[in-house]
């Protein structure tokens, strides 16, 4: 009796929340699956399924495949550049643990996570700018010949990774400072008398012992950096005349398709793509903490 | 770290000490100096901007770039005051953040109880299937979600913006981490006994010791929707409707742009949010270690 | 712990603060007046202009309330788009589209025909050519009312020119790209410093294929060209295109006038940062405005120019002060108004400039064009959007490609793709020629 009256509770406490998820979240979600397989144009009112024809057409299209590539390569970039500076970055401060700089430290680093995006792109945009910013100022006091950042299909690419990265990079230290502080204290202290250096305990004891925070932090530094969009958005979009070289990225070429083309089924496939790969990553990770677990 | 010894240490001993303890020293000042060269290049992006904001247009535009504004003006400020409604774009992005912040902690408090606590089947069912979706990228079921939000004629408003951001998977996940760590069974059951009902028993027992938890949670929902930039941007389509972040990315889209006053804008948003964050950063470090906590 | 407790007292606070605030602000939301008429534009120098014609409706309608909201074009489509489809829009709204844009909510139902007496005043010849009457009908039925158009001229510093020993403006393709070799300022370096002609060559959407759109006109090519029957076809992988893009990729390259990272347009030509730019005539108002010291002179192009007309629409029931609104804008006095501050060119016939071009001079290549100056317009089909993304798309990568500019057979094939892109997006629409 007492059982059931718990259940009841449980039910009606839970409902309105289930009722607001399954309404923004869910069901969006089943939207996009379906809508992937519609030639679904927002103008027109014939909107005919159509299969996997939109599949077919994304893996032909080049502005696509230029989006994903781009996408993923900053995305790896983004991962390879945060990953080793936060480990190693985290690893200082928590030696410093103690002196009076690490609340500083903790919050210099982390507070180009939570500026919001766009201020910040802009911050980046003058500092890359080719005529006028200070990143050429200081090659050019060097000797070394300036770049035009934003326009060369290399640079611009690359100038999204360093501000994803500048932004990223807070959050893994932060995951990392945590992971160093739940570290067990004793084993550091045997290994010193094992007469090992700082430098061969961290590179011995706490990469290995942190390899599930790593493992986690890589997988959230992919995954958002798949969803790169805003950054690419400021950095290159119209002020009037050369404002940058437009990277497509993926949730751009989704939007565009769908906002601007009014292909929202062919954008929804998209999406979908863009859901596989988030999984697939997921997966591995999950895989590979496993392993771990056996071994 | 030597306070075991029992013999008294000799003349060469003690040298050897002290050669140590100022080869410690020496790493302590390098990994000092270290952080605080990482800790100024993580800022100066931000400086640069604030600093771009008080430049006259002429020294804008002049080479080799100046970081300290030659001759300091507010007439970005004004200019930008004057030509965009950013004091409403603020009020928007604030509105919206704090409803959305209230939304997710609410339904996060409950469900995560519900969750932590009520371990009938159904409810794991429930919970695994918000856990199922929460990896599921925003940007993946927006589209959809906008169609949702169109039809139910919120679009431009408020509360088309908070459609997107009513519920947060992880602050499910945090907050029934917490009730199942921090509130013991027996204190349920002793108040179940003294015939509470489960609502009172929620309200005066659970939420209050879940102040901490939430305060996290509510700081990590607050700064989400500060800075949420790809959902604004296609549900707000009127000038009135945008958030600050919106507003600024299509500030800059205008005919001919002036940095000065888009660095202005821009540092006007910034300095609230980073004040924010200074002021809340322990409830923010907090939430965001605990995403890192998921194994 | 004890600490933690503080701070999460101090965020309660915090919270409880902006929750007054939002409750403000909610309270200032919910207020509509009697008579609104919302007015949607791409273009947001044309929002004095529509303040304009609504002060002069003050008259005889006193209660009218109108809102303007003129936005990035971009973005404006997008929100036409939809807000056409149910959503977003509401109350009597007169939206301003270009004819080619608003075919594609046409050929939806989506926008309503115009009140009879708009129409006959539209297709009154004595008010708007042939052409204009064109755009803004379909099937034979007038849908929109004429307002102003786009068009191209050239525009040179002419303090630049002096400096550089010419007096005239150039007149063949031949003279743009030698005017520019001269006109380029460089640093001791060798580097251009002044770009001696603006092209657009990078930046999103399909802005870049415009452009070369109207450069391509001068040589006879086009983006798109009519195939009869309603279908199209791509006229650009041939002489005419390799002529155009091989004159960008000599200015780039070989003769290295102008980069993409250079500063460029309306902005660069006020800030004296190039000598010469195609652009259309709001350029002039904008001249006024920002560098009103700035000595400069137009020219007609040498063989023809874009014309892009636009037009106004009216959505939303009760629309009778909707498309009295869009005639009011067509009063001579407005428009007289509209091309003094704006600089758009106004599209109806018969309404005497002369006041207002006479007094700047540069309006004369808009208006004064030569004998046989030749229009092209973008087709008013419903891809057009995304068939100049993707060429533009196409574009940037051949603007970066330096190993193109004395390499014929690779332009050629490059062309070739870019031109087969296009038809397999006319193919899935239904439009490309057989």
């Amino acid at each position: 009796m007492l059982k059931r009256k718990r259940f009841i509770f449980a039910m009606l406490a839970i409902l309105p929340t289930l009722a607001i998820f399954a309404y923004v979240r869910l069901y969006p979600i089943a939207d996009t699956l379906r809508l992937s397989l519609y030639q679904w144009n927002i103008l027109s009112k014939n909107k005919p399924f159509i299969g996997l024809a939109n599949f077919r057409e994304l893996m032909g299209d080049h502005l696509f495949l230029d989006a994903l590539i781009n996408t993923t390569i900053i995305a790896f970039g983004v991962l390879a550049l945060t990953i080793p500076m936060a480990l190693v970055i985290a690893a200082l401060i928590f030696h410093r643990t103690r002196s009076r700089m690490a609340g500083f430290y903790e919050t210099a680093v982390f507070i180009p996570h939570v500026v919001s995006l766009v201020p910040a792109a802009m911050a980046w945009k003058w500092i890359f700018d080719a005529r006028l910013g200070p990143l050429n100022a200081l090659l050019d006091f060097f000797g070394i010949p300036m770049q035009s950042w934003l326009f060369d299909p290399v640079l611009s690419v690359i100038c999204i990774i360093v501000l994803c990265s500048w932004q990223a990079l807070g959050y893994a230290v932060l995951i990392y400072l945590v992971g160093f502080k739940n570290l067990p204290v004793s084993l550091y202290e045997a290994a010193k008398l094992d007469g090992a250096s700082g430098r061969q305990s961290f590179w011995h004891l706490s990469i290995p012992m942190l390899k599930p925070i790593t493992l986690y932090v890589s997988v959230v530094t992919l995954v958002s950096g798949f969803n790169v969009y805003a950054q690419a958005f400021v950095l290159a979009s119209d002020a009037q005349g050369a404002p940058g070289r437009q990277v497509r990225v993926l949730v751009l070429d989704m939007l565009e398709n769908s906002f601007r083309n009014y292909r929202v089924g062919y954008a929804a496939s998209e999406a979908v793509v863009l859901l596989v790969i988030v999984l697939a990553l997921t997966l591995i990770q999950f895989s590979m903490l496993r392993e771990k677990g056996k071994a | 770290m030597d306070t075991m010894r029992t013999i008294e240490p000799t003349a060469d001993e003690l040298a050897e000490g002290r050669r140590l303890r100022r080869k410690k020293q020496a790493t302590n000042l390098a990994i000092d100096v270290f952080l605080l060269i990482v800790s100024i290049m993580m800022l100066l992006p931000l400086v640069f901007l604030v600093a771009n904001a008080f430049k006259t247009p002429a020294e804008m535009l002049s080479w080799p770039p100046t970081i300290i504004p030659r001759d300091p003006t507010i007439a970005n400020f004004s200019a930008v005051l004057g030509e965009t409604p950013l004091l409403r774009w603020i009020g928007n992005s604030i509105a919206f953040a704090v409803l959305s912040t209230i939304a997710i902690v609410a339904t996060s408090a409950i469900a995560g109880y519900v969750f932590g606590k009520f371990r009938f089947r159904t409810m794991n069912i429930l919970f695994a299937l918000f856990l199922a979706t929460a990896i599921v990228p925003f940007e993946v079921y927006m589209i959809p979600l906008y169609f949702q939000a169109k039809s139910l004629g919120i679009l431009n408003s408020l509360w088309g913006l908070l459609l997107g951001y009513l519920v947060m998977s992880f602050g499910i996940f945090l907050v029934r981490q917490n009730v199942i760590h921090s509130i013991p069974d027996e204190l349920l059951e002793a108040a179940r006994i003294d015939g509470a009902g489960e609502f009172w028993i929620f309200f005066r027992i659970v939420l209050p010791l879940l102040r901490g938890a939430l305060g996290a949670l509510a700081v990590l929902a607050f700064f989400q929707a500060w800075t949420a930039f790809a959902w604004p941007m296609i549900v707000a389509t009127t000038r009135s409707s945008y958030t600050i972040e919106v507003g600024l990315a299509l500030f800059q889209t205008g005919f001919t742009v002036d940095l000065g006053r888009l660095s202005a804008a821009s540092a006007t948003v910034l300095i609230p949010s980073i004040l924010l964050f200074v002021l809340l950063r322990r409830n923010f470090v907090q939430g965001v270690a605990s995403t890192g906590l998921k194994e | 712990m004890k600490n933690a407790s503080v701070k999460t007292r101090i965020s309660t606070r915090a919270l409880l603060l902006s929750t007054a605030f939002v409750g403000t602000l909610l309270s200032g939301v919910a207020s509509a007046s009697a008579e609104t008429l919302t007015v949607w534009s791409g273009y947001p120098e044309m929002a004095p202009f529509y303040e304009h014609v609504a002060q002069g409706m003050k008259a005889s309608h006193p209660d009218l309330d109108v809102k303007v909201e003129a936005i990035a074009l971009r973005e404006h489509e997008k929100r036409v788009a939809l807000g056409l489809t149910g959503g977003g829009q509401d109350g009597v709204t007169v939206i301003e589209l270009s004819g080619s844009t608003a075919t594609r909510y046409l050929e939806n139902d989506l926008l309503p025909k115009a009140a009879d007496d708009v129409s006959a005043f539209v297709k009154d010849e004595k008010n708007f050519s042939k052409f204009f009457i064109d755009s803004a009908s379909y099937n034979g039925a007038v849908y929109g009312v004429p307002l102003f158009r786009g068009q191209g001229s050239l525009y040179y510093n002419t303090d630049m020119f002096a400096a550089a020993g010419l007096t005239t403006p150039p007149k063949t393709m031949d003279e743009y790209s030698a005017y520019a070799e001269k006109l380029t300022k460089r640093d001791a370096s060798g580097k251009a410093t002044v770009s001696g002609w603006s092209l657009r060559l990078s930046g999103g959407g399909q802005g870049i294929a415009e452009k070369f759109w109207t450069n391509l006109h001068q040589f006879g090519g086009a983006i798109l060209a009519p195939a009869g029957d309603g279908k199209w076809k791509p006229d650009f992988a041939n002489e005419a295109g390799r002529k155009a893009l091989k004159q960008y990729l000599a200015n780039i390259f070989t003769t290295k006038t102008v980069s993409p990272e250079m500063p460029a347009d309306a902005d660069a030509f006020e800030r004296g940062q190039t000598a010469m730019f195609i652009r259309e005539s709001w350029v002039i108002g904008d001249i006024a405005k920002k560098a009103p010291d700035l000595k400069y002179a137009t020219a007609p192009l040498p063989k023809g120019s874009i014309a892009l007309p636009t037009n106004l629409y009216v959505a939303g029931d009760d629309a009778a002060i909707g498309w009295e609104f869009a005639k009011a804008a067509n009063s001579p006095e407005n428009l007289i108004w509209l091309l003094q501050n704006v600089g758009w060119l106004p599209n109806r016939s018969g309404v005497d400039y002369s006041s207002v071009t006479a007094k700047q001079p540069a309006f004369a290549a808009f208006v004064d064009y030569p004998q046989g100056y030749e229009f092209f317009t973008l087709p008013a089909i419903g891809p057009i959007e995304e068939v100049l993304t993707r060429v533009a798309a196409q574009l940037v990568t051949a603007f970066g490609d330096a190993s193109m500019a004395a390499d014929d057979a690779k332009i050629d094939a490059f062309l070739k793709k870019a031109s087969d892109e296009v038809v397999a997006i006319l193919d899935r629409e239904g439009l490309a020629a057989k």
